[in-house]
């Protein structure tokens, strides 16, 4: 059984790509979100507030596209992306309230 | 039981009675078939093993069996004891085969039956009837109990040798022995006779009476001694015609030298003494006391004992006695003989003495009418025959020396007798002396050395007695030249102090300082000194000094060893000092010295010129010729060389082969090259003398016997007795007569060919002993033995003497311990000379014998030395009966005390190799699996290892007999039953050491026994076994739901349960049941209670999965059971999920929940009174919750309930070891709270403990597939959840956990998805433990490839407190653990 996770692909207000995923993030479906990843060029933001649960399988995904992603991350994730040094890569901010 | 295992499998021998053709034959015939112990097919294992040693040993036994103690026995006992009883005596009872020594041997049998020890006799006395009369016979035996299959004592078993021979053997030698004992108080017949007698009645069991009887010289005998028997008795008249027809006993017999037996039926033999025994004897034994070269001394009789045969031995015995008794009436005799002569010869050396000192002074007139006509002689015939010429040289220079020494004698007596005639006149000394000092002129040059003569002229005159004088100054200077063999001679005459001083120095050998005080002693010579020659008589300078005094003067000396002598006479001036009747006017005379000639004469012959060439043999005309029967050879020491020549020639001439040589080395030489059959030597010779030389022969066994015949011109009783003291056969004085000496040399020839006799007659005494006899010297070195000795040891005389250490000692490499053994004997032989040992020693073949020595200092009739005379006897049967008994004994032991089979046979094994110093014992037991088990001496051996031929060697053994032992160049080995098969037992002797057959005896005695224990050891197991496994089912679950961890502690060992109990029970719904309780009481009445109760409570439990009424259900069950009443229990249901916990408590203690936060509440709610107090009484219930991490401890009152202090104390004290654990695992802790709270003594009531800590560790195995991760993560989370963590936390445990996992999915398993992988997560108070094992290799970290995978350890790594991961071929193991905060 593949973990579970959502992606949906939107835009911005800005016209800025946007990528939200719901569910778990490990090994077993990095798959999908290297595919959603590379089906769009230029910037991108993903939102990982729904994100429950993030592992370094995710992380090397979005590692390969940190020059364009910013993120949006709860305090959940917020160990993870800081410990990897993503955060240092990308723009990092948290949910908008 | 144990007889099953052997039905199972055939008996490896197929007839109990194979092992021996003849006797199992004979068994096998018995009919068996009515016979109480039944048939043989029937016959139980243990007594099969024991037919079975007892036929295949060599040994002498026989055993009793069953009931009846039916007699069995092997081969050798009815050769050696059984005699003509066989086979009549097989199969029956053992009473009836022995009737005749049952008084002795039942109580024995007795003993060992109802005690089950063995008993051990030496050398009992029994009168069997085996050869048709009550014979005297001695056994040494064992009896050592049977066991039958259930280790019950039926029979026994005897191992017993015959001692009879050696017993009897020794008790004769005693008498013998005593017989010979110091014979020096014996010195008349009469006292030798009263003397022999005594030790006779010392024996009255060989010699019950004895008569010793003398021919007369009428041919009639007399009663000379009677033992054991009055004199007065019909059987001992004191007189026996000759012919002897009508006497008592025979006389003509033993007369012609010939033994007679006689039978005891006459009249005259009614009551006749019995000895030691209970009847009187039936023959008398008439042997004659034979002499040497003569007619029989007379006879003695010897009554005999009827109990024993009159065999070869009993007659030699007799005939050795007889012996004895007559040599020592030859030895009376003759000392008796010897004795009249000593008195003679002491009369004549009286007579002798007086004449010498009364008329020597008649010797100057032949001497005179000697020396007169000698000169004319001389000088008529100087140019005669040079033969002629020589022979009237030597009798003109002894004439000479004979004349001096007479002068000087008589000078002696003048002057002790107040006789001296002197006559003083005034004299220039300087002159007299220098003078007098000419005359040895010649002598000195022809030595080679300087002589200084410093005489001035002295002012005035000294008075002196020329010839006196003469005396003086001729000793001086003769003394000066014959010590001085290099330097100078000088005379110096000087005036000091008022007084004329005359000094005699020398550059000579010196005197040293201890001989100074004596050295003007009459007749005292220093010894040994190195000088021109030996003659001399010792009174030269005390007649010197005699004389001097005699002057009113005085004579000093100094001297220095090795430098020289220097003689002062100090003379005063004038007459004043001197009886003027003695004094007349100066004669002025200056004629030569009238004495000066014999001394010059003496001094030339003693240099080098003046020696004779070589002695010339010839026969002397006119001497009546008294030579040898058979050529004798004879060496004559002497330093003169004309009494050289002189006995030469005699000896020579009566028939001897001569030769001689110059003193006591060379004789010594001259001895050790061929020993001559006498020596004649001179007492005083230069470098060795006569008595040194006699000292030296007698201190080598090789010469000690060679007789010497000393000569000497010291005459007296007290210089005779030094010569023969030590120990010169005979002593002749000079002058003597030629036909004196050739009578002397002859008797002496003849007395050393009769001494050598005896000698002869002594070694074949000696060589008759049965027992072996030595003779050690001082050093320990063994000079002489017997054929005993080389029976026994193997080494013989030819190799003769043996040092020490002697070439039969164990050796000190391969076998210390018989090597100091023996060390130790000997010292004991050095230092006491006498003592008592039973010792190890080699035989010259290589085998082991034990010996029993004993020995005594004695001395040696010839030399006077101290030697030890020892004997021994072959004591190796006595030795290995007493070990097999003690080995015997400790492999009991040691059966006894294991606790179960394996201890039981390593410990044998032990044993064994112990007895045997072996390098190693193995047992291997070839039972159903493929490889043998192996049991081994070294710890850790496996079958595998052993060496591929001594594998098969013990394989090979499988197919020998059982008990039969096997051996090889390493070893022993045996086969024997083990309840698991066939068992090959191995000593591994290692070193070739031999395997003798005592050994092999003792291994097949050991072996049978061993059996025996191991089936014993085995049904014990068994019993053990089931119990064990009894006690189990009834304790508690073997497997505890996880979270739990219980202890149980019996009080009473080596039960493993009590009353005490835990349980849990899994219900249906998920949760758990869990149930602690304590019976009354304890051990094995209270377990069977409880074991009720448990199960009982169990099926309530399953049943209704309430506490409260499951206890009342239990109420009334309990009621139902005798000894389940006051039965305290908790009963809770736990659900492991919540931690909801429900409980009812019958009167049980407390449970005790400990809080992480450190607090500690008690479960005493729902409490009612003990199991069926109330039967049908409502119970309580309460509820309370388990809190995450928080630990329950239930438990029984064994825990915390102690004397003199209050049951809360205890439940604090286990509160605060609970408390105390929050680090620890849960299983951990149990062992904690149980050490923490035990008392000093240990446990002393039953005790159960039950932990649970809340929640269960989560354990989880899952296939390495990555899909497995997102439900891994939801059970760890919802596991994390119970237990109480903050989100932070859990969030941190979950990233590292699922780093962990993905992991082992991608690199441990890569290349086998699916394989197992297993999380375990355990949370203790403040700690959380987390680990993920997988069973593959992970890739070594290259993180420039795998940038995320060296993200994912770094992840883990800042997650958890501490990770640590460990790579093993088997797998990899992340562990890591975090604090809770």
């Amino acid at each position: 059984m593949t973990t579970p996770l959502t992606l949906t692909a939107r835009s911005r207000p800005d016209g800025t790509p946007l990528l939200k995923a719901v569910g778990e993030i490990d090994m077993s479906n990095t798959d999908a979100l290297a595919a959603a990843l590379d089906a769009t060029a230029g910037p991108l933001v993903i939102d990982l507030t729904e994100v429950d649960y993030l592992d370094s399988a995710g992380l090397s995904v979005l590692f390969a596209h940190a020059d364009r992603l910013e993120l949006i991350a709860g305090p959940l994730l917020t160990p993870v992306l800081t410990i990897s040094g993503l955060a240092d890569l990308t723009t990092t901010r948290g949910p908008d309230v | 039981m144990g007889t099953e295992g052997a039905r199972d499998r055939p008996a490896p021998a197929a007839d109990v009675f194979s092992a021996d053709a003849e006797v199992g034959k004979d068994l096998a015939t018995v009919d068996w078939a009515t016979h109480p112990l039944g048939p043989p097919a029937d016959w139980p294992q243990s007594l099969r093993t024991a037919v079975s040693i007892l036929l295949s040993s060599r040994f002498s036994m026989w055993m009793a069996w069953g009931p009846e103690l039916t007699f069995f026995c092997n081969s050798a006992y009815r050769r050696d004891t059984l005699g003509s009883k066989y086979p009549w005596a097989l199969g029956r009872p053992a009473s009836e085969v022995w009737a005749e020594i049952w008084d002795d041997i039942g109580p024995r049998i007795d003993t060992v039956l109802s005690t089950g020890e063995a008993t051990w006799d030496q050398a009992l006395l029994l009168f069997v009837q085996r050869s048709g009369y009550p014979e005297e016979s001695y056994h040494t035996f064992s009896y050592s109990p049977l066991r039958d299959d259930n280790g019950h004592v039926v029979g026994m078993l005897c191992v017993v040798s015959e001692d009879t021979e050696r017993v009897i053997g020794e008790r004769r030698m005693a008498t013998l022995r005593d017989l010979g004992s110091d014979p020096s108080v014996v010195r008349t017949e009469e006292e030798m006779l009263a003397f022999s007698g005594r030790q006779l009645s010392g024996n009255l069991a060989d010699l019950p009476f004895t008569l010793t009887y003398l021919f007369e010289d009428d041919g009639s005998a007399r009663l000379a001694n009677a033992a054991g028997i009055g004199a007065g008795h019909p059987a001992a008249p004191a007189k026996l015609p000759t012919g002897g027809a009508e006497g008592a006993w025979p006389v003509a017999a033993p007369a012609l030298g010939e033994s007679a037996l006689v039978p005891l039926d006459a009249e005259l033999f009614t009551e006749l003494p019995t000895g030691r025994w209970p009847a009187p004897p039936t023959q008398a034994l008439v042997v004659p006391l034979l002499q040497q070269g003569g007619s029989p001394y007379g006879f003695l009789v010897a009554g005999l004992n009827q109990h024993r045969p009159l065999d070869d031995a009993y007659r030699g015995f007799v005939e050795l006695v007889a012996g004895h008794i007559a040599a020592g009436i030859a030895s009376a005799r003759s000392y008796r003989a010897q004795q009249q002569r000593a008195e003679e010869l002491a009369e004549l050396d009286r007579a002798k003495t007086t004449f010498f000192s009364n008329i020597s002074h008649e010797f100057r007139t032949p001497l005179t009418l000697i020396m007169g006509p000698l000169e004319e002689l001389r000088g008529r015939l100087a140019q005669s025959d040079p033969q002629v010429q020589q022979e009237l040289e030597v009798i003109h220079r002894n004439g000479l020396r004979l004349g001096k020494l007479v002068n000087t004698l008589l000078d002696f007596s003048r002057i002790e007798a107040g006789r001296m005639q002197a006559t003083y006149e005034p004299a220039d000394l300087a002159a007299v002396t220098s003078e007098l000092a000419s005359v040895f002129r010649s002598a000195i040059d022809r030595a080679g050395l300087d002589f200084i003569v410093d005489c001035p002229p002295l002012d005035e005159p000294v008075y002196i007695d020329r010839s006196m004088w003469e005396k003086v100054m001729l000793n001086l200077l003769s003394n000066a030249l014959k010590f001085t063999f290099d330097g100078s001679i000088a005379v110096v005459v000087r005036a000091a102090n008022g007084e004329a001083v005359v000094t005699v120095r020398d550059t000579g050998i010196g005197v040293p300082a201890e001989e100074m005080p004596r050295l003007f002693e009459r007749f005292h010579r220093i010894e040994n000194a190195r000088s021109r020659s030996n003659e001399g008589s010792g009174i030269g300078l005390a007649l010197v000094q005699e004389l001097v005094n005699l002057h009113g003067g005085a004579i000093s000396a100094r001297s220095t060893e090795g430098e020289g002598t220097s003689f002062s006479i100090r003379l005063p001036f004038g007459a004043a000092h001197l009886s003027s009747d003695a004094l007349t006017p100066q004669a002025g005379t200056s004629a030569a010295p009238v004495h000066a000639s014999p001394y010059v004469q003496e001094a030339l012959r003693w240099l080098p010129g003046g020696q004779r060439g070589a002695s010339t043999v010839d026969t002397i005309d006119g001497e009546p010729v008294t030579g040898p029967g058979i050529a004798a050879r004879v060496l004559i020491a002497d330093d003169n060389a004309d009494m050289r020549e002189y006995l030469s020639r005699l000896l020579a001439g009566a028939g001897y082969e001569v030769r001689a040589v110059n003193d006591g080395l060379d004789a010594l030489d001259a001895i050790r090259a061929q020993a001559p059959d006498l020596v004649v030597s001179d007492v005083m010779m230069p470098r060795l003398d006569g008595l040194a030389l006699v000292a030296a022969l007698r201190t080598d066994p090789r010469t000690a016997a060679v007789p010497v015949l000393l000569l000497s011109a010291r005459a007296g009783q007290e210089a005779s007795i030094e010569g023969l003291q030590a120990g010169a056969d005979d002593y002749l004085v000079k002058p003597f007569a030629a036909a004196e000496l050739l009578a002397r040399v002859r008797a002496n020839v003849e007395l050393a060919r009769l001494r050598n006799h005896h000698a002869r007659w002594r070694t074949a005494l000696v060589d008759s002993l049965q027992e072996a006899f030595f003779v050690c010297d001082q050093d320990g070195a063994v000079i002489e033995i017997n054929t005993a000795f080389t029976d026994i040891l193997g080494y013989g005389p030819e190799n003769l003497p043996y040092p020490s250490m002697h070439p039969w000692w164990p050796d000190a490499d391969t076998d210390p311990e018989a090597h100091r053994q023996v060390a130790d004997a000997f010292a004991g032989l050095l230092d006491q000379n006498k003592g008592s040992y039973t010792i190890p020693v080699t035989h010259r073949d290589g085998h082991r014998l034990w010996i029993s020595a004993t020995f005594n200092p004695a001395q040696d009739p010839d030399s006077g030395r101290t030697v030890t005379v020892g004997t021994f006897r072959d004591a190796t049967a006595d030795h290995y009966a007493i070990q097999r008994d003690s080995a015997l004994a400790s492999l009991s032991t040691c059966l006894t005390q294991a606790e179960d089979l394996p201890q039981a046979l390593s410990a044998a094994l032990a044993e064994l190799k112990e007895l045997w110093r072996a390098t190693s014992v193995l047992a291997v037991v070839f039972d159903r699996g493929d490889t043998p088990t192996l049991t081994a001496t070294e710890p850790g051996l496996t079958w595998q290892q052993l060496p591929a031929e001594r594998r098969q060697a013990l394989t090979d053994l499988c197919e020998r007999p059982l008990l039969a032992p096997t051996l090889d160049s390493a070893g022993a080995g045996i086969i024997l039953e083990h309840p698991d098969g066939p068992m090959a037992l191995w000593v591994d002797l290692g070193d070739q050491r031999p395997f003798s057959s005592e050994d092999q005896l003792l291994l097949s005695l050991l072996a049978g026994h061993l059996a025996q224990g191991l089936t014993r050891a085995h049904q014990i197991d068994q019993q053990r076994e089931i119990a064990l496994v009894l006690q189990r089912a009834i304790l508690g679950p073997s497997q505890l739901p996880e979270g739990f961890a219980v202890r149980y502690e019996p009080a009473t060992r080596p039960l493993e349960v009590g009353g005490d109990w835990y349980d849990t029970v899994s219900l249906p719904d998920g949760r758990i049941g869990i149930v602690v309780g304590d019976c009354v009481g304890r051990g094995l009445e209270a377990a069977t209670v409880m074991g009720q109760l448990r199960s009982a409570c169990r099926a309530l439990l399953l049943q209704d999965a309430s506490p409260a009424r499951t206890l009342m259900a239990l109420d009334h069950f309990a009621a139902g059971v005798p000894g389940a009443m006051c039965t305290t229990v908790f009963c809770g249901v736990l659900n492991p999920d919540t931690g909801r916990l429900t409980y009812s408590s019958a009167g049980h203690p407390p449970g005790i929940l400990a809080h992480p936060d450190g607090t500690t509440v008690l479960l005493d709610g729902g409490r009612y009174a003990p199991l069926a107090v109330r039967p049908g009484t409502a119970r309580p219930e309460a509820a309370c919750d388990v809190p995450a991490r928080a630990t329950l401890l239930l438990y029984t009152d064994g825990l915390v309930e102690r004397r003199r202090r209050p049951l809360t104390s205890g439940i604090d004290q286990a509160g605060e070891a609970v408390q105390a654990g929050r680090d620890s695992a849960v299983d951990d802790l149990a062992t904690q709270v149980m050490e923490r709270l035990a008392p000093a003594g240990g446990y002393d009531d039953d005790v159960a403990l039950l932990l649970y800590r809340h929640p269960a560790p989560l354990e989880m195995t899952f296939p390495a597939e990555s899909e497995q991760l997102a439900p891994v993560r939801k059970a760890l989370r919802s596991w994390l959840d119970q237990c109480d963590l903050p989100p932070r936390t859990v969030q941190n445990v979950l990233v590292a956990a699922g780093e962990a996992c993905a992991n082992a999915i991608e690199h441990g398993h890569r290349h086998n998805p699916g394989e197992p992988i297993r999380l375990r997560a355990e949370a203790l108070v403040d700690d959380l433990h987390l680990s993920v094992v997988d069973s593959g290799n992970w890739k070594p970290p290259q993180p420039e490839l795998n940038a995320h995978r060296g993200r994912g350890v770094t992840l883990m790594r800042a997650m958890m407190q501490q990770v640590t991961i460990t790579p093993s071929p088997a797998g990899t193991t992340v562990g890591m653990h975090t604090r809770i905060v």
